[in-house]
């Protein structure tokens, strides 16, 4: 009985230790390399704080879904979002604002890889990609997997289960491209810089796995602020927010992302993804 | 004729063996159903970049690690906590059929679709991984509490002086009989609590398996060994440092050191039931306009098509993945169990083979089949090997303890054949019992299995969170749920013998 009640005392005491703050939180989960996310971010953190003159936090989070709800619950007010989960959290939160996004962002690509026991080889021309076994990244992402269906539904005019023998979700971009290159799965969808970057580092074989396509190019990565910052944090907050970012020059920081520079953006830049993520019915 | 002789064959079987054979022609018409192909590959550049990993770990690699080592200890404290305040309770009146629907049914759905749910209304607080821990903890108490109880001897009631309350009845005449098998049981339930403490990681909590998903889904091995290699030495220590009465510093220090916990809003809950669980097309509508044909119409296709794409798909691969992993269970813990016996075993054995277990049993279930695909290619076999791997080691750890008491006669040998026809049919109803309690666990563990592409239910409902879609989600929940309801009430019918001594996870 004295355990019950102690472990009651214990959950109780859960409820009241409620913290309140006024702190200007953000989320970002960068497209490339998540290690140490939270020693990273909190310098970008330091950061803004020193330009905002409030306090700042880095909440770091697991998914895209994830930051959309905290996004959504005002846990976060501001995130560097994919493509994809910036127009979902922008429909669920009125008056959220796309404000800036990568330099990079303005004309982001997706590749298409394939094992070398495909014998494709890289063309301008969409490669017929019948009767193969192929991987997208993670479900919600934009480069690796909402472009690249949409470019390959419009290309071959049929729903990518009827193109493949075999759909996977690796869940990351460095995962399929592993698997591509192991022949796991025959051909893949990429992102473009993560790519590169593996290439550049040596981390591929690339007589193994090989880019036969590039996409057009799309707009990527934003920073997207909740409505109401102004009210909060005192008037005129969203532009000195937009100003800090887009000012951002450390490479330091900006390698966090990773991104040459932060450019102006705004909801509409974003229409595109929008009217994709409908076409292929990953929103209603 | 044929008839007859067919029945006098069956008559010549036990009822164990009917049941053995019954599964086994199961198995095989699943396995002959499930998706086994498998593709020649080039598996040796990512294998040997893990292998080196593995002799290379990195144990630095990992900022706030000390942080994260203690909040998995720390929420798998509190999940318990939580869990045996809510399933003891329960157990006292686990006897009303409703109380036990109930409890299946919350058992039923994995800790990681729950803390998906609670992420919703809390948010990325603390209390969402507690919640997500202890309340299917709690059903698991319930039942596993009220079974155990059960086999408590009644006559010491009797003997108490008239006018005792019914508490202390209930404390002194029941629960003192069964307290060390309970307590064993909670200490067991630890080990587990601390595993879906770290998977709770992979969704966002802040505890180990935060780290580990990340560095494996990103091909950091050297971060990721270091990671696995910590958490299994966490495991194979708990002896060590959970000592009960160490229960008095550590859960304090656990409250104490959460997270702060974000403000909590109502509002948040209010939308939760309000909006986002009403289908798409009612999301907006007043109350006074649903009931009109169009509108039901459109919910009742809305419906059809989800069941048709998702949920049918979806229990089939569920079923036939989660047949075949208990086939091949069942196989290796019958091969891996005598090797595991000190009646059978020299001493150095079994310590070794204890430590094979520790690690099958560690090992997140999502890792392993994340390798085997390398090696077989993306069918389901990764995953079914995966599963059998992982449960056959918990199978055999819980197994060797039964086989271990065993009281043999004085001229049993350990020789095979003496193990053969004096250990293991003891052992045997309790071995098929564990064995379909695990079938139910295997079906839940499917879950995170999906996420990894298997299209099982799990794969489903993860698409419906990754999409934003949560009525979506939570119809497919209701259907894992009834599923696993269904199979849990159907294996009970089949094994109806005494079910203590059984341990769940």
């Amino acid at each position: 009985m004295k355990l019950t009640g102690f472990i009651l005392a214990g959950v109780l005491s859960l409820f009241s230790t409620v913290a309140i703050s006024e702190t200007f939180t953000f989320t970002a989960i960068p497209d490339e390399d998540e290690s140490q996310l939270r020693t990273r971010f909190n310098k970008v953190a330091v950061y803004l704080s020193e330009q905002l003159d409030v306090e700042v936090k880095y909440v770091p989070v697991k998914s895209y879904s994830a930051a959309v709800t905290a996004f959504r619950n005002n846990q976060v007010q501001l995130a560097w979002f994919g493509g994809l989960s910036g127009v979902q959290a922008r429909r669920l939160v009125p008056g959220s604002e796309a404000i800036a996004q990568g330099f990079e962002d303005q004309f982001f690509k997706s590749y298409i890889i394939a094992h070398h026991s495909t014998e494709l080889v890289a063309s301008d021309r969409f490669p017929v990609l019948n009767d193969y076994t192929f991987t997208f990244g993670s479900k919600d992402s934009t480069s690796g997997r909402l472009m690249p269906q949409y470019f390959i539904e419009n290309n071959l005019g049929k729903p990518v289960e009827e193109t493949f023998k075999r759909i996977g979700f690796s869940g990351d971009h460095s995962r399929t491209i592993s698997q591509v290159e192991a022949g796991v799965y025959q051909v893949g969808a990429v992102n473009y810089k993560v790519w590169d970057t593996a290439v550049e580092k040596g981390e591929v074989d690339t007589t193994k796995v090989s880019v036969i396509w590039q996409s057009p190019t799309y707009p990527d990565y934003q920073w997207t602020v909740h409505s109401g910052v102004d009210t909060v944090y005192g008037a005129g907050f969203k532009d000195k927010l937009t100003h800090a970012l887009l000012n951002m020059k450390d490479r330091n920081l900006l390698d966090s992302f990773p991104r040459e520079s932060f450019v102006p953006a705004s909801n509409s830049d974003y229409e595109p993804i929008e009217r994709v993520a409908k076409a292929i019915g990953m929103l209603d | 004729m044929h008839s007859i002789s067919s029945r006098g064959f069956l008559s010549y079987l036990g009822h164990w063996q009917k049941l053995t054979l019954g599964l086994f022609a199961l198995v095989l018409l699943c396995w002959f159903v499930a998706d086994t192909e498998v593709i020649a590959l080039e598996p040796w550049a990512e294998l040997s970049r893990m292998f080196n990993g593995f002799m290379h770990p990195d144990f630095a690699a990992t900022e706030y690690l000390l942080d994260a080592l203690w909040q998995t200890i720390s929420f798998a404290l509190l999940g318990i906590g939580l869990g045996l305040l809510l399933g003891v309770p329960l157990a006292l009146v686990y006897q009303h059929s409703w109380v036990a629907a109930m409890c299946a049914f919350i058992r039923a759905i994995h800790e990681i679709f729950w803390a998906l749910i609670f992420l919703q209304i809390f948010g990325l607080s603390p209390l969402t991984g507690i919640l997500a821990i202890g309340l299917p903890y709690a059903a698991t108490f319930a039942r596993v509490f009220a079974d155990i109880l059960q086999q408590a001897p009644v006559h010491t009631i009797f003997c108490l002086p008239h006018g005792t309350s019914k508490l202390s009845a209930l404390l002194y005449g029941r629960w003192m009989h069964v307290y060390p098998q309970i307590v064993a049981y909670i200490r067991y339930r630890f080990e587990c609590a601390l595993r879906s403490s770290a998977v709770l990681g992979f969704i966002g909590m802040p505890t180990l398996g935060f780290y580990l998903e990340s560095a494996f889904r990103q091909g950091h091995y050297q971060q990721g060994g270091a990671l696995l290699i910590l958490f299994i030495a966490l495991i194979g220590t708990i002896r060590f440092w959970a000592k009960p009465i160490m229960l008095w510093v550590y859960l304090p220090l656990a409250v104490y050191f959460l997270p702060p916990l974000p403000l909590f809003q109502e509002q948040l809950v209010w939308r939760f039931i309000s909006v986002d669980i009403l289908p798409p097309m009612l999301q907006g509508l007043p109350l006074s306009a649903w009931f009109n044909a169009g509108v039901f119409m459109s919910v009742w296709e809305w419906g059809d098509q989800l069941v048709r794409n998702q949920v049918i798909p979806g229990i089939i691969a569920t079923l036939v993945l989660a047949c075949c992993a208990l086939g091949l269970t069942h196989m290796l813990t019958l091969i891996l169990l005598p090797l595991n016996t000190r009646l059978l075993m020299p001493n150095w054995v079994t310590i070794l083979m204890r430590a094979v277990n520790l690690i099958l049993r560690s090992l997140p279930e999502y890792l392993l089949a994340f390798v085997f695909m390398l090696l077989l290619g993306p069918s389901m076999l990764p995953a079914i090997i995966a599963l059998a791997l992982h449960n056959s080691g918990l199978m055999v750890f819980l197994m060797a303890r039964q086989s271990d008491e065993v009281t043999v006669p004085l001229t049993y040998r350990p020789r095979i054949g003496d193990y053969c026809y004096t250990v293991l049919p003891t052992i045997y109803p309790y071995f098929m019992a564990l064995l379909f309690y695990r079938f139910e666990v295997i079906i839940r563990e499917t879950a995170i299995l999906g996420m990894l592409g298997v299209m099982t239910l799990g794969f489903y409902v993860d698409s419906n969170f990754a999409e934003i879609r949560f009525s979506g989600a939570l119809l497919l929940l209701l259907f894992t749920a009834g599923l696993n309801v269904l199979v849990d009430y159907l294996t009970r019918k089949l094994i109806q013998i005494p079910r203590n001594r059984l341990q769940a996870c």
